[in-house]
C-alpha cells in the first residue's frame, strides 16, 4: 500500500527535471493563489498557460430552463481568474506535438481520463487531447503523470505558440515533397518556454504541411504555416519551405501572406523566432479582438512586416539551437513493427472493404498502410484508447498520429494485417468508416462545454453524422468527399470558413425567446491547404440544418456540371439563388406549434444565451515584466518553504535566484536580450534602473532596496544560518514589491 | 486506507431501453432541486460506444448512465473525500448511489421505467496511487467492504470476484443471490424511513 507516497515521488526516476520542475512551479502557484498571494489575472494566464482552461457554468450560473440558479461551489470566494469559480470543473488541453502520440502516452491519457475526468478523451482539431471537467487541485498530479511519458501541457492555451500542427500523413505520404515531422518537432521544442515568445498579445499557431495541393497541415490559416518545398542549389537538392505568416480564421477570417518562397531550412527557426519578438514588441495587446498577428500584418503591411523581421533576424544573438536538429533528422525516423506484406486475398469481415475504401491509406512505402479510426465527435473512451494502446503495440511501432479532423490514424500498418486489425477494431466499437467523407463531421466543443458557444455545434454534429451515416455506401460519389465543419460560434474553432459546407452558431430573437440557429458557410475549400474561405450565406433555425445540407447536396447532385467541384458550383448558381433554396428553411414555428425549435439539439431546456461567459482563448494580458516578478514571488515563497524545512543554505540560495530574476525583469523591459549570468544582470541593473532613479521615488529608501541585492552579489556566505536565510528572504520580498513599485511607475511614464 | 474516489454501479434491471435524450432530461432536472450537493451539468456520450451514456456532473460526484463494461446501470463517482474514516466514506458512497437509484425508479418523467438490481454490482477504488490494483489492496478494502455488504445483502452471502488486470484500477465484482428491491436496501441503511 502506497498510502503516504504522491505521484511526483512514485514517478520520480521517469519525469524529466525539466517538465516536473515545470509542475513544481504550477502546484506553488496553486499554493499562492489559494493563500491570496497571487493576483487572480496574473494566476488565470498563468493556468492557461499549463493549459488549465475554464468551461461552461464557472462563474458559478447555470441556467436551468426557466430560471438562472447560483452553484454553491465549497470553495466559496475563491476564484482562479476573474469570474470563474475555484471549484468550477475545468479543461485541461493536452499538447501532442504535431499528433504524435505512443502507446505509453495513450495508456497514461486513459488512466488520467478515467481518475480526474470523465473516461473521456477529446480530440481537437489541432491536434490537442482535451480532457473535461477536471478539478483544477488534480492538475498538478495530472501533469506529473504526463510528464512522466513525455508529454507537458506547457502553453497548450493563453497567450502562447500553441500545438505546432503538422500533416498526420508526414513521413508515409505519395505526394510530399519531404517529411516535414522532425521540423515540426524542432518548432515546437524551440520555441516552448522561449523568452522570445512569452510578451504575445494573443495566440499563436503554426502548421507544417509536406505538400502545397493537399490539405492536412491547413498552412494557409495559422499565423505561420510551412510548407515543404525543395530547389536545385548548385546541383544538390536544397530543402526549404513556402513560408506562409498571418492566416488565421475566427471572427473575422485572413488568408496567409506569403512571406518567402523558399526559406532554407536552417532559416526556419530564427525566423520564426524574429517573428516571435515583432509580434511580442509590436502586435496589440489592449484591443483583444484585433490582436492576432494577422492584424499586425495588415496593419503594417506584409512589406514593412517583412523588413521588421528581416532586421530583427540580423540583430539576434545566434543560437546553436536553430540548426543543431539538421544533423540528426532521421533521429525520430519511425520504424515499422512487420515486413510488408500484401493483403492477398485473405477472408474479410463484412464491412471491411467499406472501411478499407475510406478509411485505409496506402502508404508511400509498399506493403504499409495508414489506418484512420474514426472517432465521433472526437471522443473516445478510456477503455478504447487503452485498446487502441494495446493494438498499436501489436500491428505498429508506436506510430499513432492525432489528426485535425479529430481523428487518430496508425501509421505502418502491414497490409496483410488490415482484415485482423478490422476485427480489433471492431471489438472495441472503433471500425467506423467514412473517414475524410461527408460523415465524418467536425465539430468544436461548442456550447457543450465552452463559455462563448452560442449554438450546440456538437449536438448538431451527432445529428448529421447519425444521418449521414444512415446513407452510407448509398451516398453519391459527388458529395460524399464533401466537408462538413461546425463551430458553436464565429471564433471558429470548428474550422467553418474551410469546410464546403461550414456553419457557425448565432441566435435570434422570435416572438421574444432566443431561438438557436446556425449562419450556413458554403464553399470553402479545405484541400490546397485550406486554400479559400467560403461564403455566409444566412441563418437557419438550428434545427432545420438536416434540411440545409439534404437540399444544399440535392442541388449539387442535380445542378452540377461534369466534374464542376462544390466550390464551383456554389459561385456560379451564387449567393441569391441559394439563399432563395434556403429560404422556407429560414422560417421558424410558433413555440406553440412546435416547441422543439426552441431548444438546441441535444439539450432538454428551453434555449438560453445567458449561460455564455467571458472566454479563456484570448487569455488574459499579462506584461512580460508583471509575469516575471510574479513568477520572484513565487520564488520567495519556495524560499520560505526551504526556510521552514530547515533547508537554510536553499533557501538563501533561492531567494537570492528570486531577487536577481527580479532586477532582470525590470531591466529586460529596457533591453530584451539581457543574459541570464548575474553578473550582467546586476551591472544593467545598476546602469538602467538603480543610477537613472527609476528604482526610488522616495527619498528616505533611496538605495535602500537595491543595496540588498548589491551586498547579495559580493557577498561570500560561510555559513548559512537559520538567521541570515530569514532576514535575506525578508528582504527579498521588500526587494521584489520594490520592483513592483518601479514597474508600475515605469508603466506610468510610457503610457 | 486512504481512498476517497470510490465507484459503484448498480445495474438496471427495467429500462435498458430508455433513450439517452430521456436519461438526459431526467438529469437536467436534478440540478436546480439538489441542495444536499453540487451538481453542475449534463453530458451527453451516448455517441462513444460502450461509455458514461448520460453524465451528470458534479462536484463531490457524477453520476451516470454507463455502459462502460457493455451493460446498462448507474455509476455513481465520488470524486471530493466525504468526512469519517474509510468504512464511513464507503458506507456513504454506496448509500448515495443506492439513492440515486431509488430516485430514478420514482422518477416523474421515467413513471416508473427504470429499476435496479442489487444481486450485481461493480466496485471500483478509482485512484491508481492509493489503490493501486493489487492482492494488498483487496486485503486492505475487504473487511470494510464486508461489513457495508452485511448490510446491503441482510446477512445473505455475496462472492467478491477481483479483476487483478495490473493495467486497471482496482476493481471488484460483486455477486449475491439476494434480490432486496433498493428501497428496502436503502431503509437497511437507514438511508430512508
Amino acid at each position: 500500500m502506497s498510502e503516504s507516497t504522491t505521484w511526483k515521488e512514485v514517478l520520480a526516476d521517469r519525469i524529466p527535471d525539466e517538465l516536473g520542475r515545470e509542475v513544481d512551479i504550477f502546484a506553488t502557484q496553486i499554493e499562492l493563489r489559494k493563500q491570496d498571494k497571487i493576483d487572480d489575472t496574473v494566476f488565470a494566464e498563468t493556468r492557461l498557460r499549463r493549459g488549465v482552461y475554464g468551461q461552461r457554468y464557472d462563474n458559478g450560473k447555470r441556467f436551468d430552463g426557466s430560471n438562472t440558479q447560483v452553484l454553491e461551489f465549497p470553495s466559496g470566494d475563491l476564484v482562479k481568474g476573474p469570474d470563474t469559480v475555484w471549484d468550477a470543473p475545468g479543461m485541461q488541453r493536452i499538447k501532442i506535438p504535431f499528433g504524435g502520440l505512443t502507446a505509453d502516452q495513450l495508456d497514461v491519457l486513459a488512466e488520467l481520463a478515467e481518475e480526474y475526468s470523465d473516461c473521456i478523451l477529446h480530440v481537437t482539431t489541432r491536434q490537442d487531447v482535451q480532457l473535461h471537467y477536471v478539478h483544477i487541485d488534480d492538475t498538478p498530479d495530472l501533469m506529473y503523470r504526463l510528464a512522466s511519458v513525455g508529454i507537458t501541457t506547457r502553453e497548450a492555451c493563453g497567450n502562447t505558440v500553441r500545438n505546432v500542427t503538422a500533416c498526420p500523413l508526414s513521413g508515409v505520404c505519395r505526394t510530399e515533397t519531404f517529411d516535414v515531422t522532425p521540423y515540426a518537432r524542432a518548432c515546437s521544442k524551440f520555441l516552448l518556454g522561449h523568452n522570445d515568445a512569452q510578451d504575445f498579445g494573443r495566440k499563436f499557431k503554426i502548421a507544417f504541411s509536406g505538400c502545397e495541393h493537399e490539405a492536412c497541415g491547413l498552412a494557409n490559416m495559422h499565423d505561420i504555416g510551412a510548407i515543404a518545398v525543395t530547389r536545385s542549389v548548385n546541383g544538390a537538392e536544397k530543402r526549404g519551405f513556402r513560408f506562409y505568416v498571418g492566416g488565421g480564421l475566427g471572427a473575422v477570417p485572413h488568408q496567409a501572406k506569403l512571406f518567402e518562397d523558399f526559406l532554407p531550412e536552417e532559416e526556419l527557426l530564427p525566423v520564426s523566432q524574429a517573428i516571435s519578438r515583432v509580434f511580442a514588441r509590436l502586435g496589440e495587446k489592449r484591443n483583444r479582438a484585433r490582436a492576432r498577428l494577422k492584424f499586425l500584418i495588415a496593419r503594417l503591411g506584409l512589406e514593412e512586416f517583412k523588413r521588421l523581421v528581416t532586421e530583427e533576424r540580423k540583430v539576434m544573438p545566434d543560437d546553436p539551437e536553430w540548426t543543431a536538429y539538421l544533423s540528426d533528422l532521421h533521429a525520430y525516423d519511425e520504424k515499422p513493427l512487420k515486413i510488408a506484406q500484401p493483403l492477398n486475398g485473405a477472408v474479410v469481415a463484412g464491412g471491411f472493404e467499406e472501411w478499407t475504401r475510406t478509411n485505409v491509406y496506402r502508404q508511400r512505402q509498399d506493403g504499409y498502410a495508414v489506418v484512420t479510426v474514426t472517432l465521433p465527435l472526437g471522443d473516445l473512451t478510456s477503455d478504447q484508447t487503452r485498446a487502441l494502446a494495446e493494438l498499436s503495440r501489436r500491428f505498429v511501432n508506436d506510430t499513432i498520429r492525432a489528426t485535425v479532423e479529430q481523428n487518430i490514424v496508425l501509421r505502418w500498418v502491414s497490409e496483410a494485417d488490415l482484415p485482423e486489425l478490422y476485427n480489433a477494431l471492431v471489438e472495441i466499437g472503433l471500425n467506423e468508416p467514412g473517414a475524410g467523407t461527408i460523415a465524418d463531421v467536425t465539430a468544436c466543443p461548442g456550447t457543450d462545454t465552452c463559455k462563448l458557444g452560442i449554438a450546440s455545434s456538437r449536438g448538431l454534429a451527432a445529428e448529421l453524422r447519425w444521418r449521414l451515416a444512415e446513407k452510407g455506401v448509398e451516398m453519391d460519389a459527388a458529395v460524399e468527399g464533401l466537408r462538413i465543419k461546425i463551430s458553436g460560434c464565429f471564433n471558429s474553432c470548428g474550422q467553418h470558413h474551410v469546410a464546403d459546407l461550414g456553419f457557425y452558431g448565432i441566435s435570434r430573437k422570435v416572438s421574444g425567446y432566443t431561438v438557436p440557429h446556425f449562419q450556413v458557410v458554403l464553399g470553402g475549400q479545405w484541400t490546397g491547404n485550406a486554400a479559400s474561405f467560403g461564403l455566409a450565406m444566412g441563418a437557419v433555425p438550428s434545427k432545420r440544418i438536416p434540411d440545409v445540407v439534404a437540399r444544399i447536396s440535392e442541388s449539387y447532385i442535380e445542378g452540377r456540371e461534369e466534374e464542376e467541384s462544390f466550390q464551383d458550383y456554389i459561385r456560379r448558381i451564387g449567393k441569391v439563388q441559394v439563399k432563395r433554396m434556403l429560404d422556407d428553411l429560414t422560417e421558424v414555428p410558433p413555440y406553440e406549434i412546435d416547441s422543439s425549435f426552441y431548444m438546441d439539439w441535444g439539450d432538454s431546456r428551453v434555449f438560453t444565451t445567458g449561460d455564455m461567459g467571458k472566454g479563456e482563448c484570448a487569455g488574459e494580458v499579462v506584461p512580460l515584466v508583471q509575469f516575471e516578478l510574479s513568477s520572484c514571488e513565487r520564488e520567495a515563497f519556495e524560499a520560505q518553504v526551504q526556510l521552514d524545512n530547515g533547508h537554510y543554505e536553499s533557501a538563501y540560495k533561492q531567494a537570492y535566484s528570486a531577487m536577481v530574476h527580479a532586477a532582470k525583469a525590470l531591466v529586460k523591459s529596457q533591453f530584451l536580450d539581457v543574459p541570464e549570468d548575474p553578473d550582467t544582470i546586476v551591472s544593467e541593473f545598476r546602469t538602467r534602473i538603480v543610477d537613472t532613479g527609476l528604482l526610488h521615488d522616495n527619498p528616505v529608501t533611496r538605495g535602500k532596496f537595491a543595496n540588498y541585492l548589491f551586498h547579495a552579489h559580493r557577498r561570500n556566505v560561510d555559513a548559512y544560518s537559520e538567521d541570515l536565510a530569514h532576514r535575506f528572504i525578508e528582504e527579498t520580498q521588500l526587494f521584489i514589491e520594490a520592483a513592483y513599485a518601479c514597474y508600475g511607475r515605469m508603466n506610468v511614464v510610457s503610457s | 486506507m486512504n481512498a476517497y474516489r470510490i465507484q459503484i454501479k448498480f445495474y438496471l434491471e427495467r429500462g435498458q431501453d430508455i433513450a439517452p435524450e430521456t436519461w438526459f432530461r431526467v438529469f437536467n432536472t436534478w440540478i436546480p432541486v439538489t441542495t444536499d450537493e453540487v451538481l453542475v451539468d449534463v453530458a451527453d456520450y451516448s455517441h462513444v460506444h460502450d461509455g458514461p451514456v448520460t453524465l451528470l456532473v458534479g462536484h463531490e460526484a457524477n453520476y451516470s448512465i454507463d455502459r462502460s463494461d457493455g451493460r446498462t446501470g448507474l455509476l455513481y463517482d465520488r470524486k471530493q473525500a466525504s468526512n469519517g474514516s474509510f468504512p464511513d466514506r464507503l458506507k456513504a458512497a454506496f448509500v448515495s448511489a443506492l439513492k440515486a437509484c431509488r430516485r430514478l425508479e420514482t422518477d416523474p418523467i421515467l413513471a416508473g421505467s427504470a429499476s435496479f438490481r442489487l444481486d450485481d454490482v461493480l466496485f471500483v477504488l478509482n485512484d491508481r496511487l492509493l489503490a493501486p490494483n493489487s492482492v494488498e489492496t483487496l486485503v486492505a478494502v475487504r473487511p470494510d467492504l464486508e461489513q457495508v455488504l452485511a448490510k446491503l445483502y441482510n446477512g445473505a452471502g455475496f462472492d467478491i470476484e477481483h479483476d487483478s488486470d495490473p493495467g486497471r484500477r482496482f476493481a471488484l465484482r460483486i455477486r449475491s443471490g439476494c434480490r432486496a428491491s433498493v428501497a428496502l436496501s436503502l431503509r437497511r441503511f437507514d438511508a430512508i424511513s
